[in-house]
């Protein structure tokens, strides 16, 4: 029995995730009516996926090449890949200073090359992915009905996603803090200013705000961008229902013009969460007062 | 869009990704690169050294060109010197000869012309006792009379 096809579905099924968890009443499943029941206890399949896909498409990228010795011409897809860590490398220094940590490279690159990964998902036409997914399920029979096969492509769009690799850098940060300076330290950083040690409470108050909001907007922010873009690409894609030729083709000619814009949100925001990534943990190296 | 344990597993495959780069993405493209950079780096350097021993080897060159051209420069005024002196010298060698051939040339022709006069004066003298004994038909004796005689030689 298939459901009518009205804006509402459309967009409905576009931004929900293919999510497995478990329930009270059926145990583990990946039964989209059962998603309320499963609580925390839920996976988004599809995002861990494509992440993982995408991890691996970096790893293969980076360590199948060819690196030719220093005394030889270097490959294109080397040229490539040194250009890559020699840009990390950069805004580690600009940032950084000089460092010895030798974590924040590789950190900051697979940030950069993952992310741009993930955030390119979203340029694929946006009904072209969950298309084939709902057809592919429903023909192998996984679900009675295609539109109850969800898959959402862009993990970027997934806040549990953005945030889940923005508490990987936080729980870096506060570990290199304490690394750095002691857990005394830290503690003191926590909560002897702005005022001083007669206002502690306020001050520890203020302090993990701080330090709470910067992971949380780091991944809100990539999530808030890419959620925005795919959005648009959706209510873009709404034209179809208007079953006209012209506005089909005003429909693609809107999609293109703002697959050509995202081009620039994708690279930039992978490039703002690098360097975030980068700024967070050189204040954790930081020493001294403030 | 809710918060759930993909956040959890998100952050897991972040760290395995970031350690798997750690591990064997990130060293190996370093160390290329910085290989390559040192070579880069002696490279140039072998270059500027080549550079500044050729510009010494050129300043050397010079230098020598320098001073052969004025050893050779001298040497010809040594010589021009010295071969001017030489002429000089003959010159004057030659003249002294010249005089001395010449002073001795006269003085022979004076002791000459001093002969001559001095066997004329005798020749005449034996000649004048003849003709005057011829002329008083005595014999004059040349003992008796040698003062006259020599008064009339020296008149001659």
């Amino acid at each position: 029995m298939a459901k009518e096809l009205t804006s509402k579905s459309y967009i409905d099924h576009h931004l929900t995730n293919l999510t497995c968890g478990k329930t009270e009443s059926v145990g583990w499943t990946c039964d989209h009516n059962y998603y309320d029941e499963m609580g925390f206890m839920a996976f988004h399949v599809d995002s861990i996926t494509i992440s993982i896909l995408l991890g691996f498409a970096f790893v293969a990228l980076f360590k199948l090449i060819k690196l030719n010795p220093a005394d030889q011409k270097p490959t294109r897809m080397q040229n490539f890949v040194e250009m890559c860590v020699e840009f990390v490398n950069e805004n580690i220094k600009s940032i950084f200073g000089s460092t010895d940590n030798k974590l924040i490279g590789p950190l900051a690159l697979t940030v950069l090359i993952w992310v741009f990964f993930m955030n390119l998902m979203d340029l694929i036409p946006v009904d072209f992915l969950p298309e084939l997914t709902k057809q592919v399920s429903y023909a192998s029979g996984i679900v009675d009905d295609p539109n109850d096969a969800y898959f959402k492509f862009v993990p970027t769009t997934d806040p549990n996603i953005t945030l889940g690799m923005a508490l990987g850098v936080f729980i870096l940060t506060i570990f290199y803090s304490i690394k750095i300076k002691g857990f005394g330290g830290f503690i003191a950083e926590l909560t002897l200013h702005p005022f001083g040690k007669f206002a502690i409470p306020f001050n520890f108050a203020l302090e993990i705000m701080q330090l709470l909001a910067k992971p949380l907007s780091l991944g809100l922010r990539l999530f808030g961008n890419l959620y925005a873009g795919e959005m648009i690409f959706i209510l873009i894609a709404l034209l179809m229902f208007f079953q006209s030729a012209v506005f089909g083709v005003l429909g693609l000619g809107l999609h293109l013009l703002w697959a050509l814009f995202h081009i620039l949100v994708v690279s930039l925001q992978a490039f703002i969460f690098m360097v975030l990534t980068i700024l967070y943990l050189s204040m954790a190296h930081e020493t001294g007062d403030h | 869009m809710n918060i759930n344990a993909t956040l959890i597993s998100q952050a897991l495959i972040f760290a395995v990704f970031v350690y798997i780069c750690y591990k064997y993405i990130w060293p190996p493209i370093l160390s290329t690169m910085e290989e390559r950079e040192n070579k880069m780096a002696a490279g140039l350097e072998a270059a500027k050294q080549a550079d500044d021993s050729l510009e010494e080897a050129k300043l050397t060159y010079e230098k020598e060109l320098k001073e052969a051209k004025k050893e050779a420069a001298s040497i010809v005024e040594k010589a021009n010197n010295r071969s001017s002196q030489i002429l000089n010298d003959a010159k004057a060698k030659a003249e002294v000869e010249a005089e001395k051939i010449i002073e001795s040339g006269s003085k022979k022709l004076e002791n000459e012309t001093n002969k001559t006069r001095e066997e004329l004066k005798k020749q005449l003298s034996s000649i004048v006792v003849e003709t005057a004994s011829k002329i008083i038909d005595e014999e004059i004796d040349e003992k008796k009379h040698e003062n006259i005689i020599k008064k009339a030689a020296e008149e001659i």
